[in-house]
């Protein structure tokens, strides 16, 4: 076989077909993942083993009160779980502020008025060259000062701003993804623009910006760890405080990168499964 | 046709057409500008410096008798080679990693993608500190950076000097690109990977069918087209390394962020300094991205002809 790797993500396969028996005329894969996950196996003990050598103690049960513990019989939340709260939170609040920011640019790039086009380019020009650790920083200790707003939303506002670039870009391509021919039948039969947009544009465009959208989603999660630098509790502040108070540092980073890598993939692979709903609907 | 052409016409004249919204947005922007020139001048009494600032980057050395560059100059130097450096090291990682992705062997392709997805799934900060806490524990006595330029002769030093900047930084530098490259070499990995399978399967067919071994098969018909495709992302790629490159401002590697905090921590001219960092930015990103952007577009022209 010389194609490019790659297989038919319709075929509906048993799960043991598909990675102990192999697919027809294809050898059994059960060998390389074996072989994987061997590797990986051997990678994380020569870590753990490297580190002990150097002289470093694991202490892996001193990790998990950090989680949650149990005080006179009663449930505490440790600060991972806090961390993780905080985190959410922030996306959250981000990926709606950037989500209005992205649809506002985006109309205003595509509109009529000059004026309109020159503001979201210059924003999206201003956040597309200059790294996001110098926007917080800026905002931190430029912005946030003159209309003064608190350390949690300068860093949701700063991160929000960062990824309505993404958002405008998602959105615009959306819309413009919607053929021709739909503007131009939507228009012959009279339609306002308003109308176009509400009941031609939009349930079009829309199946198809959510996916994407979600993926923003996943970008604001990963890309939030950074607001640590201006001391917001989110989960990497509260793992380097951790780490400042017990010196766990590998225990520490491995868990937090656990969390982060959870949070992410479990929302990446719902991103993969709308975006192979959308691809099976419309073949 | 495009949506602009459609529902943006311009008009046959050539006159400026005035929408409605172009004084909805330039009042907004108006009275935005005035509450911040307000805020600053009478609500926070900021006192305006901007004469601190060219010290940072030119300096009098009376020692010496001449200009040199302070801090900012040479933290802007040093980010540039940490991003070609990084990107370098990180083109290497992303064609193997994306023959990897592209192999009929599914252990490779299972690594390859392994790679991708950990790096890509994983907040570059987090990343960055646990590598770092490899590299300055583990790898760095291991190749022995230190010892290398504390026994180096002036030769070598320039060497190292000129190719990695101040060669006392060089240990430090040195793990800036590892963890930068690794970084980086994801996204690399999946530009290549997207490159080689744009090109069409009857080119592999042919090749197959005309007896070349797959090694022969990629170098003579796959790797030539797919360069063309690789190269317009990878230079975006390093516009965004340079970017990414002020995150290792957090594990103490000096580059142009780094030298930023230390500049407004000293003189405390905060406003001033980070606006500088920000323009510097912007200007070195922008600049490329205008640069690049002619670049592919005379290279496509060569290829129509």
């Amino acid at each position: 076989m010389v194609a490019p790797a790659g297989v038919n993500p319709h075929s509906e396969i048993s799960v043991f077909r598909k990675f102990v028996l192999g697919r027809k005329g294809q050898k059994s894969p059960l060998l390389d993942i074996m072989m994987v996950v061997v590797l990986g196996g051997a990678m994380l003990w020569a870590t753990l083993r490297g580190a002990a050598s150097m002289g470093y103690n694991w202490q892996w049960y001193r990790v998990p009160k950090y989680f949650w513990r149990y005080v006179d019989g009663e449930l505490v939340w440790g600060e991972f779980v806090h961390g993780v709260l905080v985190t959410l939170e922030i996306a959250a609040w981000a990926v709606l502020i950037s989500v209005a920011v992205g649809l506002l640019t985006a109309l205003f790039k595509m509109s009529n008025s000059m004026a309109g086009r020159v503001l979201a380019m210059v924003y999206l020009e201003g956040i597309r060259n200059t790294p996001l650790l110098v926007q917080i920083y800026l905002m931190y200790f430029v912005i946030s000062p003159i209309i003064g707003i608190d350390r949690l939303w300068t860093g949701i506002i700063a991160l929000a701003l960062y990824e309505g670039s993404f958002a405008a870009e998602i959105i615009r391509s959306g819309i413009e993804s919607v053929e021709r021919g739909q503007w131009e039948a939507a228009a012959s039969i009279g339609l306002t623009q308003r109308d176009t947009y509400r009941y031609v544009v939009l349930p079009q465009a829309i199946p198809i910006m959510l996916p994407p959208l979600t993926g923003l989603f996943v970008n604001l999660i990963k890309h939030s760890s950074i607001v640590s630098v201006i001391a917001i509790f989110d989960l990497t502040t509260e793992g380097r405080n951790i780490i400042a108070d017990t010196f766990l540092s590998f225990e520490i980073w491995f868990t937090i990168a656990a969390i982060y890598l959870s949070m992410t993939i479990t929302l990446s692979s719902v991103v993969n499964y709308m975006e192979y709903r959308l691809r099976k609907r419309s073949w | 046709m495009s949506y602009a052409e459609i529902f943006q016409p311009q008009r046959q004249d050539g006159k400026m057409q005035v929408h409605w919204l172009d004084f909805v947005v330039i009042g907004a922007v108006a009275a935005g500008v005035w509450y911040f020139y307000n805020q600053v001048n009478t609500v926070l009494h900021y006192n305006w410096d901007w004469n601190t600032i060219p010290i940072y980057i030119f300096r009098w050395d009376a020692d010496e008798g001449q200009w040199v560059s302070n801090l900012i100059v040479q933290g802007f130097f040093i980010t540039i080679r940490l991003a070609i450096w990084s990107i370098l090291c990180a083109s290497v990682l992303g064609v193997t990693f994306g023959l990897f992705r592209v192999s009929p062997s599914l252990f490779l392709r299972l690594l390859g993608r392994a790679y991708v997805e950990f790096v890509r799934n994983m907040p570059p900060l987090v990343f960055i500190f646990i590598f770092y806490f490899f590299l300055s524990d583990q790898i760095m006595p291991l190749i022995g950076a230190e010892d290398f330029v504390h026994h180096a002769g002036p030769t070598s030093i320039w060497i190292v000097e000129r190719l990695f900047g101040p060669a006392n930084l060089f240990a430090n530098f040195l793990s800036g690109v590892m963890v930068l490259a690794l970084f980086e070499g994801a996204y690399v990995t999946e530009i290549v990977r997207a490159g080689i399978q744009s090109v069409g399967r009857g080119q592999w067919e042919a090749g197959s069918s005309l007896g070349l071994s797959r090694f022969k098969l990629l170098r003579y018909i796959i790797i030539p087209q797919a360069i063309q495709k690789i190269v317009p992302p990878l230079c975006n790629q390093f516009i965004q390394t340079i970017k990414d490159s002020s995150i290792v401002s957090l594990i103490s590697i000096q580059e142009l962020t780094f030298l930023s905090v230390e500049v407004a921590v000293s003189t405390t001219r905060v406003f001033e300094v980070w606006i500088t960092a920000a323009v510097i930015y912007f200007f070195i990103c922008w600049g490329l991205a205008r640069v690049f952007s002619r670049l592919e577009s005379k290279m496509a022209e060569s290829r129509g002809r």
